[in-house]
């Protein structure tokens, strides 16, 4: 009878403990696990685990594809610098030509001595000028968009280039007016 | 007063080809001033000229006249190339001695806000001791490090670690309110401010500024720079043709300058001005304010608007000197005089960018 008794009341606790369980297998103890594992729970905490996944997976894929952009632009940003430190150099040239063409304007007979001399100190002061381009340019090796110091320096040199590079148009007028 | 360019913590790469000068050209001195300095000098004060007294005879003739060695002298353009330092200048102020911090220096990467008062350096004390002095202080090779010791503006005391570098500061720096269309102009420099202004001005565009915001530049730290370059910048502003100034020479001679075609900027101007705003930048900012088209926010500017010339001498010194004096467009020369603020404020209001963009906002009743 005592044993009845017994096992009744382990049935009892079994139902009512399984009962008052979430259907959560990590929640409960073992007879929550239990009841569960019976109730779909497990099925539940896999759905939800595969949902963090894909939301894992979605962020990873997210960055990825910034990251990837990003390298996008960095290389954008290389060409560009590539193509600008050209564009200077081939100015530097230039400007070296012009330079030694005002030097042999010097000394020239029948020129017009205080022109060659502005148009020398005018040369001179457009060379140092692209000089500084051209180490400005070297400085923004390797950074990409984003920095604001960064691209309004980048900005600011390609205006002043422009602005040069009238300066080096007026220069040459002015040496072939005097040359002739 | 003011520290000029040389005594800057910086120390430019370059230095010039020419040979040195042992001996100054005085007679090419002489003539020069007697010929074209815009207030003929009397023929006593030239005779008198020696090398040993240059510096002081040269000021007694003209204020802004300065002689410089082969070796000493620096173009506009050298001036600004790289620079190792602390990324700072000094401003002095009576026995007082602040650091107006450049963007994107040593100082600004670590953290030292523009216009903080230097106390220490490298634990020792500032006070009592020269500018030159606290400037070879300052000074070191790349890679060191100095530590000041700092009264903040906002009143707080700090210690600052700073990495001495090496740095080429922007032609026209962005600064801060970041939301605001605020930037600063140090110097005008032949063929450079310019595009560098525009530049900036499109790159807030690109940041979707409103085309009517108030456009704020900062000259407390312009001491001057390219007359030509201060009228062009002047000249962004102004309907083509408008009266920008007239320059005029020892002769008579009047020239008047005028804005030139092309790209024009609409939205209203404020410049914040100071003490150390002189020569051409009272020029940029006289030149609109007496057109009606800026505002002035800060304290009575320098007063030189006067224009002065380098000459190279023979044996490669070079003689600055004044030839040039400039009116504006209301008939009227700063020099002397300086500009009056339309919003007069105190030192320390003066020293707080922050509290200076709450002025111009209550000045043109934005806020």
């Amino acid at each position: 009878m005592k044993n009845s008794i017994l096992i009744v009341t382990l049935f009892l606790a079994m139902v009512f403990g399984g009962c008052a369980s979430q259907d959560d297998p990590r929640e409960g103890g073992f007879f929550g696990g239990v009841a569960g594992l019976g109730s779909g729970g497990y099925k539940n905490r896999m759905t939800e685990r595969e949902e963090r996944l894909e939301e894992l997976r979605a962020t990873q894929r997210a960055l990825d594809s910034e990251k990837g952009q990003l390298e996008v632009q960095k290389t954008a940003v290389q060409e560009q610098l590539n193509m600008d430190q050209g564009r200077v150099k081939s100015m530097q040239s230039e400007i070296a030509a012009l330079d030694k063409k005002a030097k042999s304007l010097a000394d020239k007979q029948g020129t017009d001595k205080q022109r060659v001399t502005e148009l020398q100190k005018r040369v001179a002061d457009l060379k140092g000028k692209m000089n500084q381009q051209a180490s400005s340019l070297d400085d923004l090796e390797g950074s990409g968009f984003g920095d604001t110091d960064m691209d309004l320096r980048r900005k600011q040199l390609e205006k002043q280039r422009d602005s040069l590079r009238k300066e080096y148009d007026l220069l040459m007028k002015m040496q072939i007016e005097l040359a002739q | 007063m003011r520290l000029g360019a040389l005594l800057i913590l910086a120390v430019t790469v370059v230095l010039t080809t020419h040979p040195e000068a042992h001996s100054a050209p005085l007679d090419e001195i002489r003539r020069i001033l007697s010929e074209d300095a815009l207030v003929p000098p009397a023929p006593a004060a030239l005779e008198i000229l020696d090398m040993a007294g240059l510096p002081e005879l040269l000021k007694q003739i003209d204020p802004y006249a300065r002689y410089f060695t082969a070796r000493e002298y620096r173009s506009p353009t050298t001036r600004r190339e790289g620079w190792l330092g602390i990324g700072a200048e000094l401003i002095v102020r009576g026995d007082e001695i602040f650091l107006a911090v450049y963007k994107g220096g040593a100082a600004d990467t670590a953290g030292v806000p523009d216009r903080s008062k230097l106390l220490q350096v490298d634990g020792k004390s500032v006070a009592r001791l020269e500018p030159l002095a606290v400037a070879v202080l300052l000074k070191g090779d790349e890679g060191s490090v100095v530590r000041l010791t700092l009264d903040l503006p906002d009143g707080r005391q700090s210690a600052v670690a700073v990495v001495r570098t090496s740095f080429k500061p922007l032609d026209v720096e962005l600064v801060p309110p970041s939301e605001r269309q605020v930037l600063r102009i140090r110097e005008f420099v032949a063929g450079m401010t310019k595009p560098a202004l525009q530049a900036t001005i499109d790159f807030f565009a690109r940041n979707e500024a409103s085309p009517n915001e108030s456009l704020i530049i900062d000259l407390r730290d312009a001491g001057g720079g390219d007359l030509y370059e201060a009228f062009d910048v002047a000249g962004l502003f102004l309907p083509q043709g408008t009266l920008l100034g007239t320059i005029q020479t020892r002769g008579g001679e009047v020239r008047e300058v005028r804005a030139s075609s092309g790209k024009k900027y609409f939205m209203p101007v404020v410049f914040i001005v100071g003490p150390d705003t002189a020569s051409s930048a009272e020029i940029f900012a006289g030149a609109l304010h007496q057109q009606g088209r800026a505002k002035l926010v800060g304290q009575r500017t320098y007063g030189k608007c006067s224009s002065q010339v380098e000459i190279n001498l023979s044996d490669g010194s070079v003689l600055r000197y004044t030839n040039r004096d400039v009116v504006l467009p209301g008939g009227s020369s700063c020099s002397g005089a300086g500009l009056v603020p339309d919003r007069e404020v105190s030192d320390e209001l003066l020293r707080d960018l922050l509290l200076l963009v709450r002025e111009v906002d209550s000045l043109s009743g934005t806020e």
